[in-house]
């Protein structure tokens, strides 16, 4: 409460200079709000909204429920050469959980260094990374027409058997979207999705991997409207992932997931909130594993984005926690 | 088992009530005679039961205080302190946009107000 009055009290004196530059308020929100267009009164079924891409049915749920947690200390910093061309740099120095059988977690503890270019523009997009340890990613986005993209992905590694490229053309029609990918390790896949209503979308994928001889099939539906999202997503690998979003206020939404493992029988659900605060967006969730997360990025300045990051495993009793900072956003 | 238990316990009492008969008291022997009854062990055994599950009663809501305190703290201070300052910057701007919305008063005189 001193806080507040010594605070509310403080300011008057600096009200003329402060009052000019509007920014302050109307600062940009670190994450784009795409909302699609309502058609108003009788459904033309004719022109029905495009859909989201069917590998990001699940973003909202999964902007809010997973969030990029670290352990340690980060540090990115972002300069733009050009409006187009930006350098960036960034340090991580902390520890990384090794994958093992044993219940008890390994972590090692490691530091590196992180070069990277990127090229922006609005018909293509070139993104390379290069760490102090080998490893080596590319991502290229281009628009061959209007309706078609082709993405590629590729991360090189010093380790044999972990490099991997994948190519995805894109196609988006108007009211659906095709996406072909095939990748190394003989792996091939296609999926679609169409809108069936103006807000109910349906779609299915296909895919095989050459290598292990193995197939899979894919349904997966999404209901969206401006208040909820809903997505549910069906796998011949006996996986069923169910997520609903529920956008409160303007600043709030709430979050909630279920997966089940057809395969090993486990099921795990979580439900978290996302507020999208002014100088702030707060993220935060609960786990049936036992796990409660929290991810705090502040704006301290413009460009300038503190990043707190919490989490703590009760059953395990892993507990992380990190922060670092953010300079220049491109 | 009572039975047997408790015919061991007459013969010792015999025994030492015969062994001490001369040079103890009456309160030792009453001493004894509650120590060795049946009344007792069950009260002894019921003691520690309770004794026991108190404990584990104890150390599990601690265990449950601690989760739930660390999850608090986890996620609830953060949006208190975030929504708080909210509300702050919210008043300052109302607080500023009544400054800049009132042109008839001088700004000397809206920063003395």
């Amino acid at each position: 409460m001193g806080g507040t009055i010594s605070f509310a009290a403080a300011p008057p004196p600096p009200i003329p200079a402060n009052a000019p530059p509007p920014p302050l308020q109307a600062t940009p929100t670190p994450e784009e709000s795409e909302k699609p267009e309502k058609p108003s009164g009788e459904v033309d079924w004719l022109n029905l909204p495009c859909p989201i891409s069917y590998d990001e049915l699940q973003r909202e749920a999964m902007m809010s429920l997973k969030p990029e947690l670290f352990e340690g200390l980060r540090f990115d910093f972002t300069k733009p050469l050009s409006p187009k061309f930006s350098l960036s740099h960034s340090v991580y120095m902390g520890s990384l959980e090794m994958p093992s059988q044993s219940p008890e977690t390994f972590k090692v503890p490691t530091a590196h260094y992180e070069f990277g270019a990127n090229f922006l523009d609005p018909k293509c997009m070139l993104i390379g990374r290069i760490l102090t340890d080998g490893r080596m990613s590319a991502r290229v986005k281009y628009d061959i027409t209007e309706n078609v993209t082709m993405k590629i992905n590729a991360q090189l590694t010093n380790e044999a058997h972990f490099s991997q490229g994948m190519f995805n053309f894109d196609y988006k029609g108007r009211d659906s979207r095709a996406q072909f990918q095939f990748a190394n390790n003989a792996f091939y896949g296609g999926n679609y999705i169409q809108s069936v209503s103006p807000h109910l979308a349906l779609g299915g994928e296909v895919f095989w991997l050459g290598h292990q001889r193995k197939s899979g099939l894919g349904l997966a539906a999404r209901y969206n409207s401006d208040k909820t999202i809903m997505t549910g997503q069906l796998a011949s690998t006996g996986l069923v992932a169910l997520s609903y979003v529920q956008r409160v206020s303007e600043k709030v939404s709430l979050a909630t997931d279920f997966m089940y493992n057809l395969a090993n029988r486990e099921a795990t659900s979580s439900i978290g909130y996302d507020y999208l605060l002014r100088q702030c967006r707060l993220r935060g969730k609960v786990d049936s594993n036992g796990t409660v997360a929290a991810y705090l990025e502040e704006r301290l300045n413009l460009g300038v984005n503190f990043l707190l990051s919490a989490e703590i495993d009760h059953w395990k009793k892993d507990y992380k926690f990190g922060f670092g900072l953010s300079v220049g956003e491109f | 088992m009572a039975g047997g238990k408790s015919t061991a316990g007459g013969n010792r009492r015999k025994l030492s009530a015969s062994a001490a008969a001369g040079n103890e008291g009456v309160l030792s022997r009453v001493g004894n005679t509650v120590r060795q009854s049946e009344v007792f062990h069950k009260g002894k055994r019921v003691a520690s039961n309770t004794a026991r599950f108190s404990k584990k009663l104890l150390w599990s809501t601690g265990k449950a205080a601690w989760i739930a305190g660390t999850t608090f703290l986890i996620l609830v201070v953060p949006l208190i302190i975030e929504m708080d300052r909210e509300a702050q910057l919210a008043e300052l701007e109302g607080h500023q946009a009544s400054l800049l919305g009132a042109p008839s008063q001088p700004p000397g005189l809206a920063a003395m107000t």
